[in-house]
């Protein structure tokens, strides 16, 4: 009974049905709005290799730091390249990054939290303890730590961003399950008996996804921009790949000289993407949020 | 508990914080590759140059050791109380007194964190209640579009785009160092130049200070707002649903008593906690906005320094960072705690 | 619906933000006039302060419209008139201030012994002396002007060196300059060799050098050598020979300070400047400024041309490109980058200079292990590079194919490399072919670069060198990078299959580049007699270099040294373990009305012949 009664509710919750989504109003159009960007520059990155004008790798198709031409639509970098097919390619390395941080961010920080918080006790204080230290700690000098033992890459900047970003997770779980674990009916449950992995995962854990959700939504959006900020310190991946940090990073030497679209059109990209996910968290939270309902 | 206990309960908390802070950094440190000693020589070196320049760094004692000494030298209250600040050791590039770097930098960064914090506050404080007040309404639709947007923008990219049509285009403003280099800097009262101009009377140096804070605070101040307009705006929304704002309006006081005296001073708490952490965020995104802005602060100080992998310095700057942060939020929580009694129990 | 509260309270804010940005707008304008003037005279502060309560009452005013337009242009007018005024007097002061801007910063000290860093070398040559300099222009480098030493004479073995020292220059203190303070100089920097292993007559080898100084006469010293070597005036002409004053230079330490401009310098006052003010925060120089040296040996001779030199620190070249246009600076030398130095050759308000330069980037193999312990492999990838490609597109011209290891206008140079030709497809494949390796079986390596700003554009660099390399249809290239330290690490570690360096003179002798080929620190192997246990088949080529090499160093023949280094280029041609990519100009950009420029092939900017003119 109890379960069939849980899984409603998780669907009730979670998944009111995309067409009931603009009923709900503005959150509604929100998620939905943010899920057409992301869509569309997921896309638009797989099918980049097909629709590129140009190869976005390849020096000098065109004269260095032209201003964007009909032959150009968004002019060249100061190495002759086609801004327009690097911005069509140019995402692929921010996704990857960011859907492995949240990944990993998920699979360490959630079952962390979710045990710790449950079991509470001195191995609670003792996690917060060193939670709390890390995140105290500059994430971006985690990050350069990270990025100069390990490497480059898509994984290692994975990595990095992950590390900075798991006490987030831990502490919203950690909070949320504080809260989840005085209800009534996780009582009765320990009342008859049942076993504390039980408890944890079929009545406390589905409580904990909707607000999951979010912070990885959120999570996905924050990433990105690490990533992007990584790769303005000079800790981005190889020049080769086309990468939207990567220009914009470049980009910035030739301000000074008004080359204004090296780093506009790529900016522009990034922020459409956080923007896709910030659009979508922020909609669900709203949506799951008991006290907004009228 | 009562509030005094609970205080006390929370500094003791954070003193393992910080150890545990000062330990990782020390090992993350020196589990970097890339050998300091060996960043001195450009050109070439004999094992004996090495060895001279092992021990004049103190790298030629063991791990432990030199944890020790570390740690001993961040509580020498006879070096505080001779040079004003802690000894941190020597920096392993320049051999300057890591302490007296850090210090030297710190008011750029805290200047920084102070202008772009008010300007976050009060546009996000401001445009939450605005938007909470017109709930549904274009201008909430238009409130929450820019709130969302601006938590979308990477800080070095608005911050680029300001330095392009101000500081390139318009030729209004300075792209970057905290004065145009032609005027010297006021000297040194509290190390903020905003300030310090002042309380010597000199307007120019204000102005031209002030010039060269406008862009970076604006930036940052921007970035955060998103937060706190969101904030503000859905504490406010729920605090304005409760029962007791019905009851003050019904009493007929006035909306402004009302949304300013009664729900935003009850909205208020949360958000002060989001301040908290906005802070952590703001030092973050601190190095990012320094270096677009070649802002002499320590967040562009920690980045010069990795590269010459400066273990001392690095050590000093990121612990100077953490306990920073460990006492924001500590004030934070007790101020919460003293607020709000429900937290102490 | 809004409510009345916050409608008016966003409309004061705006209102506001409108009269404090206008006024300000207005102020700065008015302001930056006078921020023109590059001085710090109070007057100008004071003036500028009243200006703005001026201005500020005049803010005040602006409500009473009809009666205070009058009274308001006719205080403007007063106003311009006090600008005129102090713009004319400070225009005359302006001569006699040059502000230099720069993105560098002294590494750590300015003492000879200690400083091994190129703008510690900068600010030391202009308050330092050596016993020789090298001629302002020179091409070659080898041509010597007196300084402290006024004659000179090199046994036949040029393993002993007379120098006649010049004489009535005195300290401050009254003391006069004599051959005891040479031998004190040179002595201590190579005492302090063991204990400041990072300074520069540690890395140039002073005490491999130097023998013993010895004191013949009051104004007459002698250095015996332990070999013959013909490049010792170039040794004698950098900065870690300046004489210092042993009153500030005690010989067991380094005592200055860094950011301390005690004006006692310990480099003795017999330099065209002296350091006035050095400030530093938290290790990055704020403002260094160099004032006229009064008993400056040649000051009767009017050097220093100009009084003062103020040098400002930028963090960013492209701020330092904004600041030349913008006037705040008037000139730059180093920093700017290709981009915005062939704008600014348009820019009429502004002066760009050319010279030579000195600073190239080369080519390493690791011949520890395959494929470039085959020589095919390395000159087939090495006819494979595309020079030209590199210094078109990434430095837009600004620097030029290197063909040998040492650059154009020094002793020495040549076009060996030439031999192998620049995008050589034809050779690259047939050598390739017969090391086994074609379009169906590629040659993979990895090729590293240094990413965090070391040299410049290294990544752009790699990336066309990669593109030039896959052309051919027969090479992979992987691209790797890693910041400066890890670089380092690498190098030493030997992991790196081919990777990107630098090389910026010391002294401005082939004897200080022609060693690259073989510089065990560069850690190619290439100079061992074994490698993993079997003969090294380059280990003869690198003996005969070495023999050619020291043969060059012990002659002052030139025409013998030319086809000595002719003959290392040849080999190095052949074994190609270090290959030469390119060598950069050099070029400063200046106001219009600054003279006295001096690019030449030392590198150095020699400030104390700049002068502002009209």
């Amino acid at each position: 009974m109890t379960k069939v009664k849980i899984k409603r509710s998780i669907l009730a919750r979670l998944i009111p049905g995309v067409t009931s989504l603009t009923r709900k109003g503005p959150s509604g159009w929100m998620v939905i709005l943010g899920t057409i960007i992301v869509s569309a520059l997921v896309i638009m990155t797989v099918i980049a290799p097909w629709i590129a004008p140009y190869d976005p790798t390849k020096t000098s198709v065109g004269p260095i730091r032209e201003p964007p031409s009909p032959q150009f639509p968004m002019g060249t970098t100061h190495l002759g390249q086609d801004m327009l097919s690097r911005i069509l390619c140019g995402g692929s390395i921010m996704l990857q990054v960011s859907a492995l941080s949240v990944l990993v961010c998920f699979l360490i920080g959630v079952p962390l939290g979710l045990f710790s918080s449950y079991v509470g006790g001195s191995f609670d204080k003792a996690c917060s303890l060193v939670i709390d230290a890390v995140y105290a700690f500059p994430g971006l000098v985690i990050a350069i730590a990270i990025s100069a033992m390990l490497g480059r890459g898509v994984v290692n900047m994975a990595l990095s961003i992950a590390v900075v970003y798991i006490p987030s997770y831990f502490r919203v779980v950690r909070s949320q399950v504080l809260s989840i674990k005085e209800l009534t009916y996780v009582e009765a449950a320990r009342g008859i008996g049942a076993k504390w992995h039980a408890i944890l995962f079929r009545y406390v854990f589905p409580n904990v996804i909707p607000s999951i959700v979010v912070v990885a939504t959120i999570n996905f959006a924050d990433a990105i921009l690490t990533a992007a900020g990584l790769t303005f310190i000079g800790l981005g991946v190889e020049i080769h790949i086309p990468d939207w940090g990567r220009d914009l990073t470049s980009g910035w030497e030739y301000l000074s000289s008004g080359a204004w679209w090296i780093i506009t059109f790529p900016g522009l990209m990034v922020i459409l993407l956080a923007l896709g996910f910030t659009l979508i968290g922020e909609g669900l939270s709203e949506l799951l949020n008991p006290k907004l309902q009228r | 508990m009562g509030l005094r206990s609970y205080i006390i309960t929370r500094i003791l908390l954070t003193i393992p914080t910080l150890l545990l802070l000062l330990s990782m950094v020390f090992l993350i440190m020196r589990v970097l590759p890339g050998d300091p000693v060996a960043l001195h020589f450009e050109k070439k070196a004999t094992p004996e140059q090495m060895e001279s320049m092992r021990r004049a760094l103190g790298m030629d004692e063991p791990l432990w050791t030199q944890y020790i000494e570390y740690l001993g030298g961040l509580v020498d209250i006879g070096y505080i109380l001779e040079h004003g600040y802690p000894n941190l050791g020597k920096s392993m590039q320049t051999f300057e007194e890591v302490g007296g770097q850090i210090f030297s930098a710190f008011p750029a960064t805290l200047e920084l964190a102070f202008y772009s914090m008010i300007i976050a506050s009060v546009i996000g404080i401001l445009l939450g209640v605005i938007s909470s007040k017109s709930y549904n309404s274009i201008l909430d639709h238009l409130i929450r579009g820019v709130g969302t947007v601006t938590y979308a923008v990477p800080i070095f990219f608005l911050g680029i785009v300001f330095q392009l049509i101000f500081g390139v285009y318009l030729r209004w403003l300075p792209t970057g160092l905290r004065i145009n280099p032609a005027v010297d800097a006021p000297a040194t009262i509290t190390g903020l130049y905003t300030v310090d101009s002042l309380l010597q009377g000199n307007l120019f140096k204000f102005f031209e200070s002030s010039k060269a804070l406008l862009l970076p605070s604006l930036t940052l101040g921007i970035i955060l707002s998103g937060m706190f307009i969101r904030m503000t705006r859905t504490n406010m929304l729920e605090t304005l649903r409760l029962d007791f704002v019905t009851a003050a309006k019904a009493r007929g006081l006035k909306e402004s008593t009302v949304t300013y005296g009664y729900a935003l001073r009850n909205a208020f708490l949360p958000i002060l906690t989001v301040m908290g952490l906005q802070f952590a965020i703001l030092l973050g995104g601190a190095i990012l906005t320094e270096t677009t802005f070649s802002w002499p602060g320590l967040g562009r100080y920690i980045v010069d320094r990795i590269n010459f992998r400066d273990y001392t310095a690095i050590q000093g700057a990121v612990v100077l960072f953490g306990l920073f942060v460990t006492f924001v939020s500590l004030v934070v929580d007790i101020l919460y705690a003293y607020l709000d009694p429900r937290i102490r129990l | 619906m809004m409510e009345k509260i916050e409608l008016s309270i966003v409309v004061l804010v705006l209102i506001g933000i409108i009269v404090s940005s206008g006024t300000m707008y207005y102020m700065t304008t008015v302001v930056s006039n006078v921020s023109e003037m590059k001085s710090d005279t109070s007057v100008l502060v004071e003036s500028v302060t009243n200006l703005t309560s001026t201005v500020r009452d005049l803010a005040t005013i602006t409500g009473l419209i009809a009666e205070t337009v009058g009274e308001y242009e006719e205080m403007m007018a007063a106003l311009e008139a006090k600008l005129a005024a102090i713009e004319k007097m400070l225009a005359e002061k302006e001569k006699e201030v040059l502000i230099v801007g720069t993105t560098d910063s002294v590494e750590k000290t300015l003492d000879p012994a200690q400083a091994y860093d190129y703008f510690g070398w900068c600010i030391l040559q202009q308050i330092s002396g050596t016993l020789v300099s090298v001629k302002p222009g020179s091409e070659t480098g080898a041509d010597f002007v007196p300084n402290l030493a006024v004659s000179w004479n090199a046994s036949d073995d040029l393993d002993v060196w007379d120098f006649t020292l010049r004489q009535g220059i005195t300290f401050p203190d009254g003391t006069e300059f004599n051959a005891t303070h040479v031998k004190y100089s040179l002595d201590r920097a190579i005492d302090l060799i063991p204990t400041i292993p990072e300074g520069a007559p540690a890395g140039l080898g002073y005490d491999a050098i130097i023998n013993r100084t010895e004191v013949l006469d009051t104004y007459e010293v002698r250095f015996h050598l332990n070999n013959p070597f013909s490049p010792f005036l170039g040794i004698l002409s950098c900065r870690a020979s300046a004489i210092v004053n042993p009153a500030y230079a005690p010989i067991e330490e380094v005592e200055y300070q860094p950011g301390d401009p005690r004006d006692s310098t310990p480099v003795a006052f017999v330099g065209p400047y002296y350091l006035s003010k050095w400030e530093r925060v938290a290790g990055r120089d704020i403002e260094i400024r160099l004032d006229r040296n009064p008993y400056y040996w040649n000051v009767t001779s009017e050097y220093p041309k100009t009084k003062t030199i103020i040098f400002r620190f930028y963090s960013k070249a492209s701020t330092l490109r904004l600041a030349v246009e913008a006037g705040d600076v008037d000139m730059a030398f180093r920093h700017i980058s290709s981009a915005d130095v062939l704008d600014l050759e348009d820019d009429l308000d502004v002066e760009v200079w050319w010279g030579t330069g000195a600073f190239i980037q080369y080519l390493c193999f690791q011949e520890r292990r395959a494929p470039f312990n085959d020589t095919r492999v390395r000159v087939a990838v090495t006819a494979a590079l595309n020079r030209t490609a590199v210094c078109e597109t990434v430095f837009l011209g600004l620097s030029d194919p290197l063909y040998s290891i040492i650059p154009p206008g020094m002793l020495g140079h040549t076009e060996a490399f030439q031999k192998l030709g620049d995008a050589n497809y034809t050779l690259t494949t047939s050598l390739l072919a017969a090391a086994g390796y074609d379009a169906n079986n590629k040659l993979e390596f990895d090729l590293w670069y240094e990413s965090s700003g070391h040299y410049p554009m290294s990544a752009e660099q790699a990336l066309i060198y990669k593109e030039a390399l896959e052309d051919s249809g027969v090479i992979t290239v992987t691209l790797r990078s890693a910041d400066w330290a890890g670089y380092k690490q690498n190098r030493d570690d030997e992991i790196m299959d081919a990777y990107i360096y630098g090389w910026y003179p010391d002294y401005v002798d082939p004897d200080n580049y022609a060693f690259l080929y073989w510089a065990k620190w560069i850690h190619t192997n290439y100079y061992n007699e074994t490698i993993n246990g079997l003969p090294n088949p380059s280990y003869p080529a690198y003996l005969q270099q070495v023999v050619l090499y020291d043969e060059a160093r012990a002659t002052t023949n030139t025409t013998l040294r030319e086809i000595l280094y002719a003959q290392i280029d040849d080999i190095a041609v052949e074994q190609c373990s270090v290959v030469p990519i390119y060598v950069s100009t050099a070029w400063a950009v200046t106001g219009t009305n600054i003279y006295g420029i001096y690019l030449d092939i030392t590198q150095d900017m020699r400030y104390w012949l700049i002068h502002i003119g009209e």
